[in-house]
């Protein structure tokens, strides 16, 4: 089994485009689970056309402080780095449940054990199926902060399947920041989607930093890349090491059959596979 | 000072260049102040032709655990941690801490107070410059590995609003998605204008960022972007917007012209005046 994460730094490169060409591509020969892990906007059901159903509510601890026992000293205020709790003086704590990660110090730092453990929940998992081609997604409640929390929940679900299957591919948030760190220390070889622009170039540099620093191998990808000269690349991927796997010029049709939910089929995908094997 | 911010939930849609000509408008009639907020992957300075930041200063939002030898007491710490940073080292017999996973919340610290220690890290680089359209931008980028970008973006604004004191709007550009970092830059603004583009993504992702918007209750807008490559979709957008009461500031053609304006650096009412009108348009919605 190989796990591969599709990504990029910079949004609206391709990732998930490249992410379900690449998992529909290896589906014909092999069982392939396809993980949706940007969980702020998961859209791979949508691309693939594929109906999903919900499996399981991704839930989070909240602590629950009891007014009776609490001696409104604000210790729990004091130690919640994420601002959640407010108190003032003489009053009962406040907890903000939106800006709550669930750290818990809170109930570690309450001097009389006035807060206890109670749930929230704060994300959704969908699964969904297209013959050999099984996908996951991860969905966030909007107006939770920590994205990562249910990309981990995700990571948790799939563990006891995750022998079941050839490939398993996960199609990352755009980003360098926690979600997409989450996704990229659990797999084997990461795939940057890039584009021949300043920014594509300026964001590829980064998230090819971040994966040498957690210490996966890294491909690049170069989608659009006939829209300018693509020498900034070239010279990019040069200074890490890295050539460029495939390149995949920009069509029309691709865009037609990204809208219409068809999954790409470009010489680009088989060479993916390739250095899969 | 009113804050206009700019977001989208999917990325590559255009928000950049879409904040980069807005904020030159503008600045042709008003004092305004820009903020880059996307601190994954800043480009705004760039699309503005800034090479390099001034007054560049590391910053420290965040923290992270560290292990001492008086750790060795601590198993139960490896079960505290909510975002799964700690592992317990069987050869050593001591706890060990993902620097990538810790998210500096201080829960083992506070059970095991001699055995970790909470240590600041400078997780990002802020900087600012004056761009040659008459305002300054702030711009944060968020350390490689490092967390904390959601307090990143709140230093960003900060430091925008006390450079341009006297500002009539702060621009904002955010992240793609919707989660801590874009929740910090929409949180106190006064008008969100949302970016799409005719796809179901870009449909998708543009709900799921204003559920976001109206959970703080902000006014927002709609930009459809390239509008004309699925026009069908594009109604779909417009019903849409119909239906939730929401404004339609304007619609931007797929035009290669904006490619090449991003290719060069430049911002597209610079590269193309023609265009100065569509967005002069957008402007007049707002205000």
């Amino acid at each position: 089994m190989k796990k591969i994460a599709i990504t990029g730094g910079k949004g609206g490169t391709g990732k998930s485009t490249i992410a379900t060409a690449l998992a529909f591509e290896l589906a014909k020969k092999n069982k392939v689970l396809l993980i949706d892990a940007d969980v702020d906007c998961p859209n791979d059901d949508l691309i693939l056309g594929i109906k999903t159903k919900k499996v399981k509510d991704v839930e989070n601890m909240i602590p629950k402080i009891d007014p009776e026992k609490c001696i409104k000293c604000g210790r729990c205020s004091e130690v919640c780095r994420e601002h959640a709790i407010v108190f003032v003086k003489g009053k009962n704590p406040i907890l903000i449940s939106d800006q709550c990660t669930g750290c818990k110090a809170c109930k570690i730092a309450c001097p009389v054990g006035a807060i206890s453990e109670s749930k929230q929940k704060i994300g959704e998992i969908f699964i969904g199926k297209r013959n050999n081609l099984h996908l996951i997604s991860g969905k966030m409640k909007p107006g939770v902060e920590e994205s990562s929390l249910i990309v981990n929940a995700v990571k948790k679900y799939i563990k006891q399947k995750e022998k079941n299957y050839d490939y398993i591919i996960f199609d990352t948030a755009a980003g360098t920041h926690c979600p997409v760190i989450a996704v990229l220390l659990d797999v084997d070889l990461g795939i940057a989607v890039t584009e021949p622009t300043p920014l594509g170039n300026h964001d590829l540099d980064l998230i090819l930093k971040l994966m040498k620093s957690i210490g996966i191998k890294s491909h690049i990808v170069l989608n659009r890349s006939d829209i300018a000269d693509k020498a900034i690349i070239i010279k990019t991927a040069k200074k890490h090491k890295i050539k460029i796997l495939a390149e995949i010029p920009y069509s029309k049709q691709i865009e037609k059959d990204y809208s219409a939910g068809r999954p790409i089929g470009h010489p680009a995908i088989q060479k993916i596979i390739g250095i899969l094997k | 000072m009113k804050t206009i911010t700019v977001l989208s939930g999917k990325g590559g849609v255009g928000k950049s260049s879409l904040t980069a000509s807005l904020a030159i408008l503008l600045a042709k009639k008003y004092k305004i102040v820009a903020a880059d907020c996307d601190v994954d992957a800043p480009n705004l300075a760039l699309l503005l032709g800034i090479k390099e930041l001034k007054k560049k200063e590391e910053i420290s939002t965040n923290y992270k655990a560290v292990v001492n030898k008086e750790a060795r007491n601590c198993k139960n710490i490896v079960d505290v941690c909510a975002f799964s940073a700690i592992t317990w080292d069987k050869k050593n017999k001591i706890p060990k801490i993902n620097k990538f996973l810790c998210e500096g919340c201080g829960a083992c610290q506070l059970l095991c107070p001699k055995g970790i220690s909470l240590k600041k890290v400078k997780n990002a680089t802020i900087g600012e410059a004056k761009t040659k359209y008459k305002f300054s931008i702030v711009s944060g980028q968020l350390k490689i590995g490092e967390a904390g970008s959601g307090n990143v973006v709140e230093v960003v604004k900060t430091r925008a609003r006390k450079i341009a004191v006297d500002a009539d709007f702060m621009i904002v550009d955010s992240s793609a998605g919707i989660g801590c970092p874009v929740i910090a830059a929409v949180r106190d603004s006064d008008f969100v204008i949302g970016i799409t583009e005719p796809t179901p993504s870009g449909l998708s992702d543009l709900k799921r960022a204003f559920d976001v918007v109206n959970h703080f209750k902000i006014p927002h807008g709609i930009v459809i972007n390239k509008y004309d490559l699925n026009k069908k979709f594009t109604k779909q957008i417009e019903n849409f917007a119909k239906k939730n009461k929401i404004l339609i500031l304007g619609k931007l053609p797929y035009d290669k012209k904006f490619v090449e304006a991003m290719v060069n650096l430049v911002p597209v009412v610079e590269y193309n005046p023609e265009y100065e009108k569509l967005f002069s348009k957008i402007i007049e919605k707002i205000i």
